[in-house]
């Protein structure tokens, strides 16, 4: 009841006329840049961050996370349209999309997926806040010990779970957490990796990490050719999916949602596992499993409405722990702390008033998406004809702008350009950028948890397994590193004895 | 490019980062030794860019050992370095945006941008000369008015006080 009534503060919040302009203006700019084909909602946010500078907190993470929703409604444009999945998570629609796209059910797809979206986000939004409020009073409990294991265990499940190769998962986590090491430490002040230059006292800007790896590395990749998009066009009279098509996916849809959310609160599984998943339970199930990849509306209905219900999982442990499960959430812990806010249980009791107005958005977010979306579609599409040697170096300007306006210091522009290259290499090289980012934030809270555990302890290093629930989390974050050692030394022997009867 | 050259890029890929992760893991171990390891009961700053090393080091060699060891899979075929006329591109575009950041305080913001615009799309895209130019005023204009003027975001001032 306490928490229907917060909520409701948050809505009055966020239907303030700035706000809510603020929520359109990010919804429309998410889906437009979303549309933009390689880009998904990490380097969406990571690339209109700045346009937030200047705001408060409240508006600024209002228009982020209507960015975010915006992102993940434009990508499917793309996917559908042009077969050209902007990140992982529509991978799995392409495959229903673009064949309903190619027998001229175009409007159809992008309806129901903007439907499913709509449905997937509003519940999965009641999902967050019935998961996130009892997760933050729970997390009080934690000390300082508690959190570094609960960082240690977060950060491990990102890179057993979401990377494709674990070792590079592992390399880049680590890299990010030397990264989070640059600046004077807490105990004595010792400038360390500083050499000099008094801008990395305050540790490596994180913004300029996210502009360069997300915004410009994605950039360079999609520069390389002259690309030429040529979408299936879409007319106004094909928009709106018949009733027969909505009551085809309704169960798709439902199905979609629950397993996204659940997915999707999951540190690392994110929203790309959760879509696979969503799509192979809906083939599982159907009467005809045989139309699936051939233009089934039901493939798209399900890993779409996943793939947005995972959005709102996603925020769970964002919120209720101060622990980011993707790259995208990462990039809004680190905006959050950018605005002066500490993420994690204690957001709740010191700025209850900025989380419900947070969550509130997220269901403006929807509606106004939904809104915009289906008359608008043909639109958004119509964008993807406008050249992308124009709209590249309008991305890489923003980045500058970014990089520029956080310490109106040219250095933080080296750094972006710096961050760039290594986006590119690591995007070239197959080595997942999320975790570099992942432990850039949470290096430093880690680190200070270990400084003030060990304090508290007077040094006993036994504290972070006698304490329960540090024990238990440690313990997960165990039997999860045996888990996936063991499951790596018997696909290898596996592999190694294939090779013998060859 | 030959098949034989192509199964190999992808394990020369790894080769590559294997071995600079190295360099840098012993570049944190040698700088965390610099630093004091404990601090009273707490760790030292030297504390976590030593271990840290260690662990990087050890994937590192992990890493490059399997480069050398395993046969090629699927991924191993995919071509990842970019053609000649795509390094160009890439090449270029980093060129243009580094003497973009070495120019912008003596030239100005809003002047750089245009050349930077026409720049990209006279030597990159083919525009015309003309089209650039106007392409180049337009991207100028907007981000004047929308960072500068609406935003009111301190950006860099040239010899023309703007």
């Amino acid at each position: 009841m306490e928490s229907l009534l917060q909520l409701m503060q948050g809505f009055a919040t966020v239907l303030s006329p700035y706000n809510l302009w603020m929520a359109t203006v990010g919804c429309f700019l998410g889906t437009i840049i979303g549309i933009l084909p390689g880009l998904g909602p990490s380097a969406t946010i990571a690339m209109l961050l700045p346009l937030t500078f200047g705001m408060d907190a409240t508006p600024a993470m209002i228009m982020i996370t209507c960015l975010y929703y915006g992102a993940k409604y434009g990508g499917s444009t793309t996917t559908i349209l042009l077969n050209v999945p902007g990140e992982g998570s529509s991978v799995v629609t392409a495959l229903d999309g673009y064949q309903m796209a190619r027998q001229g059910r175009a409007g159809a797809a992008l309806g129901i997926s903007a439907i499913g979206s709509f449905f997937a986000g509003i519940v999965g939004t009641f999902g967050l806040i019935f998961i996130c409020v009892p997760l933050a009073e729970f997390s009080l409990k934690f000390g300082p010990a508690e959190y570094f294991s609960l960082i240690i265990m977060g950060m491990l499940t990102i890179v057993f779970v979401g990377g494709r190769s674990i070792s590079k998962s592992l390399m880049s986590g680590i890299l990010g957490l030397a990264l989070g090491t640059v600046g004077s430490d807490f105990v004595q002040g010792a400038p360390r990796f500083v050499y000099g230059f008094p801008m990395l006292m305050e540790g490596v800007p994180f913004v300029a990490v996210v502009m360069g790896m997300f915004g410009i590395g994605e950039v360079l990749v999609s520069a390389e050719d002259r690309m030429k998009l040529k979408p299936i066009k879409v007319k106004f009279s094909q928009l709106w999916p018949s009733v027969a098509d909505v009551l085809e996916s309704k169960w798709a849809i439902v199905r979609g949602t629950v397993i996204g959310f659940l997915v999707g609160a999951l540190p690392g599984a994110g929203a790309t596992i959760a879509s696979f998943i969503s799509y192979g339970i809906e083939k599982g199930v159907a009467k005809n499993p045989e139309r699936f990849g051939k233009g089934a509306i039901e493939g798209v209905a399900s890993p779409e409405s996943a793939n947005n219900s995972a959005c709102s999982g996603a925020m769970v442990p964002l919120l209720a722990l101060g622990i980011p499960g993707s790259g995208s959430t990462a990039v809004m812990l680190g905006a959050l702390i950018l605005y002066g806010l500490k993420p994690g249980p204690m957001l709740f009791q010191t700025s209850s008033g900025f989380v419900w107005a947070l969550i509130a958005s997220m269901f403006i977010g929807n509606v106004i998406l939904i809104i915009m979306n289906l008359p608008m579609i043909p639109l958004f599409a119509y964008s993807l004809r406008i050249p992308y040697g124009l709209m590249y170096p309008g991305i890489i300007l923003i980045c500058i702008i970014g990089g520029y306006s956080l310490s109106t210091n040219i250095f933080t522009v080296w750094l972006v350009i710096f961050f760039g290259i290594i986006g590119y290499i690591f995007k070239k090289c197959d080595i997942p950028g999320a975790p570099l980012v992942i432990a850039l934030v949470l290096g430093p809270m880690m680190e200070y948890a270990l400084y003030q555990a060990m304090n508290l302890s007077l040094g006993d290093p036994l504290t972070f397994v006698t304490r329960p629930i540090s024990g238990v989390l440690l313990g997960i974050a165990a039997l999860m590193t045996i888990a996936v050692t063991f499951k790596t030394v018997r696909m290898k022997r596996a592999m190694l004895e294939e090779e013998d009867d060859d | 490019m030959t098949p034989g050259q192509k199964e190999n890029i992808m394990r020369k890929a790894d080769k590559i980062f294997g071995s600079v992760c190295f360099g840098i893991s012993l570049w944190l171990i040698l700088e965390g030794l610099r630093w004091d390891y404990t601090a009273g009961f707490t760790p030292g700053p030297g504390f976590l860019p030593f271990w840290l090393g260690v662990i990087l080091g050890l994937f590192s060699l992990s890493l490059v050992y399997n480069a050398f060891k395993r046969e090629a899979a699927k991924d191993d075929y995919k071509k990842i370095f970019p053609e000649k006329h795509a390094l160009y591109r890439v090449g270029l575009i980093l060129l243009i945006f580094a003497g973009f950041a070495i120019v912008v305080e003596t030239v100005g913001f809003e002047l750089t941008v245009f050349i930077f615009v026409a720049l990209i799309l006279t030597l990159l895209e083919g525009y015309k000369i003309g089209k650039s130019i106007f392409y180049g005023v337009a991207f100028s204009g907007s981000l004047f008015l929308i960072f500068r003027y609406w935003m009111e975001i301190e950006l860099p001032s040239g010899f023309l006080g703007y």
